[in-house]
């Protein structure tokens, strides 16, 4: 057998029956492989939407996410990919192919240093000198992608060793090391007695309490431990949504609700989040009054940004009911639904246009259940985390530590294919979409019936948000007004579009975008002047909001 | 501040890069490196001194991650200047 058919092989032993990719001279063994292969390869129309659909695989369904690429340029396209899910913890294993090793180091045609390149963007990475290293290196591969904080991995195999034969003996899959999971207790005293003493709980719930498959530990602290809690944007859906106490999302454009309650709180339960600066706002003047407890499985994020009273590493699922002390703090619960009532989000938009937050929420409740929701990022990225609501973060797709445009066609690609019983939306802004508009075609090749929805302000309405609040109105190269028209872009891929502009258009539209059998765009048409509230301007503590009223 | 880090790593061809890369990028500045291969050639012995006015730990912490530190252990801290 050849080291290429071996690769498939070893794809298959874990598992895989779906990879993203698009093919080149380096790798063309392995595509060669393919064609006989029961691995299903899903041709994206750019290595890094191929990249992107890995992750929305992944993200959607737990499983590792698979992408390939050829050298040179087709191993640079992915990198960015490579950094959205080192930054949000996801677990992929990219192959790119490498020119052969004979010509390697001589800049060969579409040779580059792709090893060197994905030190920064990876967990790990691996060129693979011999093809008798392959299969175990492949295996190392995945156990490190999903292994601890899961993360993105690189194999760069030179095209010598897809082509060398080898006589294959199926390994088991559990040689390669993986690392064993660490959990410590010994601070679960301290925290019992943090928590029993606290008045002022707060639970500050990250992605990583789902990726250690602890919902239903969660939920049993939560009930255990009544305290109100508030999620990141990655960790949104991690709360029941039958929990009275939940706030919402906090940081920047959080609920007002959940950045003073978290500014008021005296103890602070960080659980798998890691205080981004998104988060915190104004580090020095985040969650004055609070000792922290920090829970989390990767021991860099202790004591990294803020200082942990009490520290817990490892598996989440063994420490939430080791930590469960009970809390005694009815007068502060009802402080914070108080706090909630009275900062509820307000739909009543004057004028007919269209209101992006109810359209979204419309958009939340008429979406079948379950449905996993991709964004892209911008303005209708925080609209979407602020106005729909999740009951898993599986269902919640966002770039959340690089913010990548374009990340929402390609993650809804593959949140598609890893759970095809679903119903998969994007919701896109008017700039993010063109950032990988070329899946269109991915979408079309094999019919999926991914719906679009394009929240178009004409302008990139972030950074114009920006220049309007912090730059003096000097729009600065965010005016999109001259967009192509989206419908007959859609049009162009065999997809069926309608835009509409005016509110009383948004429950027809949405109906007619569910009742079509196969892929949609809705094109809503929004004004440039709405802007996401509220905001923790730059350097700001997070109670210091600007809200639409005071703008 | 100079910290001394002794660090047993797997001897593959960019560990030395890697070691390198996360120093750079968490803000800390290169002062010195020795590089010795083990006698059996398939790990190797690293001293790499760092200086940075950050807690030593926001390094070590990083540098553990690498999936070929073997070992790592923070030797000593001294002054810049004691050193020069």
């Amino acid at each position: 057998m050849k080291g290429a058919e071996l690769v498939l092989q070893v794809l298959q032993q874990h598992g895989v029956d779906t990879i993203f990719g698009y093919p080149g001279g380096a790798i063309m063994p392995i595509y060669d492989a393919l064609y006989q292969s029961n691995v299903k390869h899903y041709l994206c129309r750019h290595e890094q939407g191929g990249a992107f659909s890995a992750i929305g695989y992944a993200r959607a369904s737990g499983k590792v996410g698979v992408c390939m690429a050829t050298s040179g340029p087709g191993a640079t396209n992915l990198i960015t990919s490579l950094a959205d899910a080192m930054l949000d913890s996801v677990p992929v294993v990219a192959i790119t192919g490498q020119v052969s090793q004979a010509v390697m180091g001589s800049d060969a045609f579409q040779e580059i240093d792709v090893l060197g390149l994905s030190l920064a963007v990876t967990k790990h990475s691996f060129m693979v000198r011999s093809v008798d290293e392959l299969a175990a290196t492949l295996h190392e591969a995945f156990a490190i992608a999903k292994s601890g904080r899961p993360g993105p991995v690189l194999v760069d195999i030179p095209k010598d060793v897809q082509l060398a034969e080898i006589a294959y003996h199926r390994e088991p899959a559990t040689a390669a090391k993986a690392a064993a999971i660490y959990t410590s207790l010994a601070n679960a005293g301290k925290a019992r007695a943090l928590i029993a003493a606290a008045k002022k709980p707060m639970a500050y719930i990250g992605g990583g309490v789902h990726m250690a498959g602890a919902m239903t530990q969660l939920q049993q602290f939560l009930a255990a431990n009544p305290m109100p809690s508030v999620t990141t944007l990655k960790g949104m859906g991690s709360v029941a949504k039958d929990n009275a106490h939940y706030l919402g999302m906090l940081g920047m454009h959080g609920t007002q609700a959940a950045n003073l309650a978290v500014q008021q709180c005296d103890l602070l339960i960080c659980l798998g989040a890691r205080f981004d600066d998104r988060v915190t706002g104004n580090l020095q003047k985040f969650a004055p009054h609070a000792r922290v407890i920090h829970v989390d499985i990767d021991p860099a994020e202790i004591n990294k940004v803020r200082f942990a009273d009490a520290a817990l590493l490892g598996d989440m699922k063994q420490i939430l009911p080791a930590i469960s002390a009970g809390t005694d703090c009815a007068e502060w619960l009802s402080h914070c639904a108080q706090l909630k009532q009275q900062h509820g989000w307000r739909y009543d938009h004057p004028g007919e246009r269209i209101y992006a937050p109810l359209m979204l929420k419309q958009l939340s409740e008429r979406m079948p259940d379950n449905s996993v929701v991709c964004c892209d990022v911008g303005q209708h990225q925080m609209w979407v985390a602020q106005h729909m609501r999740f009951s898993s973060p599986r269902n919640h797709l966002s770039s959340g530590g690089l913010g990548t445009m374009g990340f929402g066609l390609p993650a809804a690609i593959g949140a598609k294919l890893a759970r095809p019983q679903d119903t998969v939306i994007t919701v896109s802004g008017d700039g993010s979409f063109m950032m990988n508009v070329q899946e269109l075609a991915t979408i079309k090749r094999f019919r999926l019936p991914v719906k679009i929805v394009i929240v178009d302000n004409q302008r990139l309405g972030m950074v114009k948000q920006w220049q309007q609040l912090f730059f003096n109105e000097r729009y600065s190269e965010t005016d999109l007004s001259d967009n192509p028209d989206f419908v007959a872009l859609a049009a162009a891929f065999a997809i069926p579009g309608h835009c509409i502009t005016r509110k009383d258009e948004v429950e027809s539209a949405l109906e007619a975008m569910f009742t079509w059998p196969g892929p949609y765009l809705l094109h809503v048409c929004i004004d440039d002047k709405d802007n996401v509230w509220p905001l923790v301007p730059p350097g700001a503590a997070n109670e210091e909001m600007i809200t639409e009223a005071k703008a | 501040m100079n910290h001394v880090l002794n660090i047993t790593t797997t001897n593959t061809p960019a560990v030395v890069e890697r070691l390198l890369q996360v120093t750079r990028y968490r803000g800390y500045e290169l002062a010195g490196l020795q590089l010795t291969p083990r006698s059996d050639a398939n790990s190797l012995n690293i001293t790499l001194t760092v200086s940075g006015d950050k807690p030593i730990h926001l390094l070590t912490s990083q540098l553990h991650k690498l999936y070929d530190v073997q070992q790592l252990e923070l030797v000593s801290a001294e002054l810049a200047v004691l050193s020069a």
